[in-house]
């Protein structure tokens, strides 16, 4: 294996821990919800999950367990931004703090110790393909799960009426409102159901991707979710894509650590933000016109 | 599930005031006018977080009553604590600042943190380097300066992103804190390690003469007097001067601000410069007065924290400047509860967010009441 194959394989498992909750964040921004609250969801997700498996010794407990964590902080969020239109950005931070808060406070007993993280399953037929079928179809389930949501979630917004619903809720709601449908409802839903991918990407990094948890593990990753959102225009297969770049630059330090090529340790640490900074300023003018409508008004203000 | 017809957001301006100023009483029931009604509901709110926040502390085993006591006892009510709060209250006071003049503009600077570090990280690369050999309140000088500019570049370069690119400074600012901080792990691991720290990961300490001087032989040192003076002058340049009257414009209504001749993207550049300046000053205040050396989490998510104050202050100086005051006490707290309640410190971040949570879900009745 060489030092390229083994960036791929852990860029698209790690790539993953960001695709499912930008993927979270998709769905609620194209109904006019920002929830920066993701890496809060994340940070639940990453804890329930793994203190559920720790202590269950069941990987699918843990698993259930992460999308419920995140599930609640999506209640919360679409609660306060849209039953009581409280500011979507402050909400997200918050829930944020409460996150990191209420994770710390209740993790502490579980950090230092371990588990076996989700096994890889080789595709059969599928994984002999020479090159591509050891980075794309020896994965764990969760990786899995990212490829065929995106397969889903495309097809649900544009191939369907509920998804025409949510785009129009994101868009112009009170159109929504007047031809009978419930936008709020709708934002609900996308929040809650945002937000349980973004529980289910916080479990792929503790119990899918390096089998332990430690205080504030998600460090950013779920602001940088938000982040791939945008410069992908709020595209399901361009968020894809994002993520896996951000999953590859993110492995290509490890392994060019790990192949003894002295770079500076702290420039890698901050390549990944880098990156995602430049892609923002590359694609941002592009993807503006884009940008949900609803989304606008929390988004800036201004311009 | 009882989803009103129509989006919240789209009715808030006009059809709200039409709406609630009929809303009868219950019979019987106090008349209150929507002013106290939002006072009451506000207020039992707040009861409600602290209530929320006890709980919590009964379920990891400590006692509620014993807790508050701590709070209020570690933060208010000696001469040394009230000073500690203070002083805290410097970085998330300038810092909550940083988002409240930009927010003028309708802009959201999440890049407290960042700015916070890159104001600390000039101060320190310049009191090092210059602050041995020159007077003290030349070093003083030069810190400050050096910090509100490195601040208000790191601020700036968000705000470019914005008004050249178009990309959201919500999020560019957000990415930036973790860049800035790699930034400064880098230094303090690396480049200004300090030779004599027996191995610990932080720079070089100022010199004596390059720490900002205590009051009176108080806790407190002048970096008290220079933020005062700080909050005043942004109080004075967003309230009484043509550039925060402009700002408030953009902020309003920026297509009509367009029309009438002002100058956008400057206006909303140089909000996000002022902004970050002041945030950078907090940083370099912190370490010349505070820190004196470069260590890691030297600002303790302050940055974040100062977002959420501002968001509490609904943006106004003044109580702006109250709100992190409140929160600088409650972040500290979480010292006195590791010690005396045996509680991790860190459950102080649930009590913040429980506190400005209520703003939040009670802003329906705000507007009401407006």
């Amino acid at each position: 294996m060489n030092g390229v194959e083994q960036t791929l394989i852990g860029g698209v498992s790690g790539g993953t821990a960001i695709l499912l909750p930008a993927l979270g964040e998709l769905i609620s921004e194209r109904a006019g919800v920002i929830n920066l609250g993701t890496e809060g969801a994340m940070l639940a997700g990453a804890l329930g999950g793994y203190a559920i498996t720790e202590s269950s010794g069941v990987i699918w407990y843990g698993i259930i367990a992460g999308i419920l964590a995140g599930a609640a902080v999506g209640l919360a969020h679409s609660w306060i931004t849209v039953r009581r239109s409280g500011d979507q950005i402050a909400s997200g931070l918050l829930l944020w703090f409460l996150a990191l808060g209420v994770t710390s406070v209740f993790g502490t007993g579980y950090v230092g110790t371990a588990i076996t993280p989700l096994s890889n399953i080789a595709i059969p037929g599928l994984h002999s393909i020479p090159w591509v079928g050891v980075i794309l179809f020896d994965q764990n389930i969760l990786v899995y799960a990212g490829y065929l949501l995106v397969a889903v979630i495309w097809f649900v917004f544009y191939r369907t009426r509920v998804g025409l619903i949510l785009r129009a809720t994101g868009e112009r709601p009170e159109v929504v409102a007047a031809t009978g449908g419930k936008p709020q409802l709708v934002q609900i839903v996308a929040v809650t159901i945002g937000a349980c991918l973004g529980g289910l990407g916080g479990a792929q990094l503790s119990i899918g991707y390096v089998g332990n948890w430690f205080n504030d593990m998600t460090s950013g990753y779920g602001f940088v979710a938000v982040a791939v959102v945008l410069f992908a225009a709020w595209r399901p297969v361009r968020v894809l894509g994002g993520a896996y770049l951000f999953g590859i630059v993110l492995a290509a330090a490890s392994v060019l650590q790990a192949h003894g090529v002295s770079v500076n340790q702290y420039l890698l640490d901050a390549l990944p933000y880098l990156v995602t900074l430049l892609a923002l300023a590359v694609f941002a003018r592009r993807g503006r016109s884009e940008t949900p409508e609803a989304l606008t008004q929390s988004l800036s203000r201004s311009g | 599930m009882t989803a009103t017809p129509v989006n919240e957001s789209s009715v808030r301006s006009t059809d709200v005031d039409l709406i609630t100023p009929e809303q009868p009483d219950l019979p019987g029931g106090p008349r209150l006018g929507p002013g106290s009604r939002y006072a009451l509901i506000s207020t039992l709110g707040y009861v409600a977080s602290l209530a929320i926040f006890g709980v919590l502390v009964a379920v990891k085993g400590a006692d509620p009553i014993s807790v508050y006591h701590t709070i209020i006892s570690s933060t208010l009510l000696n001469g040394d604590a009230v000073a500690q709060t203070a002083l805290r209250a410097i970085p998330i006071g300038l810092a909550a600042l940083a988002v409240a003049v930009p927010a003028r503009a309708g802009l959201i600077n999440v890049g407290g943190e960042g700015q916070l570090i890159m104001g600390a990280v000039a101060a320190t690369g310049i009191g090092v380097a210059v602050g041995a050999a020159v007077p003290g309140a030349l070093s003083w000088a030069a810190m400050c300066v050096s910090g509100a500019l490195a601040g208000a570049l790191w601020a700036a370069l968000s705000g470019v992103l914005r008004t050249w690119l178009g990309a959201s400074e919500a999020v560019t600012t957000l990415l930036l804190n973790f860049i800035a901080n790699d930034v400064m792990l880098y230094l303090i691991y690396q480049a200004w390690k300090d030779p004599h720290g027996s191995g610990q990961p932080q720079s070089r300490p100022l010199a004596h003469v390059a720490q900002l001087p205590k009051i009176f032989g108080s806790q407190l040192n002048i970096g008290v007097l220079i933020a005062l003076v700080v909050v005043a002058v942004t109080w004075f340049l967003l309230q009484r001067t043509g550039w925060g009257f402009q700002l408030r414009v953009v902020g309003g209504n920026t297509e009509a601000a367009r029309r009438a001749g002002l100058r956008v993207n400057s206006l909303l550049l140089s909000s996000m410069a002022v902004g970050g300046a002041l945030a950078g000053l907090g940083g370099a205040l912190n370490l010349a007065g505070v820190e004196t050396q470069l260590r890691p989490d030297i600002t303790l998510t302050f940055g974040y924290v100062a977002f959420l104050a501002s968001f509490l202050g609904r943006h106004q100086p003044v109580k702006v400047v109250g709100a992190a005051l409140l929160f600088s006490a409650v972040a500290l707290s979480g010292n006195g509860l590791q010690i005396t309640d045996g509680l991790d410190g860190t459950i102080v971040d649930i009590l913040l967010a429980l506190i400005v949570a209520v703003p939040l879900i009670v802003a329906k009745y705000r507007r009401r009441a407006a």
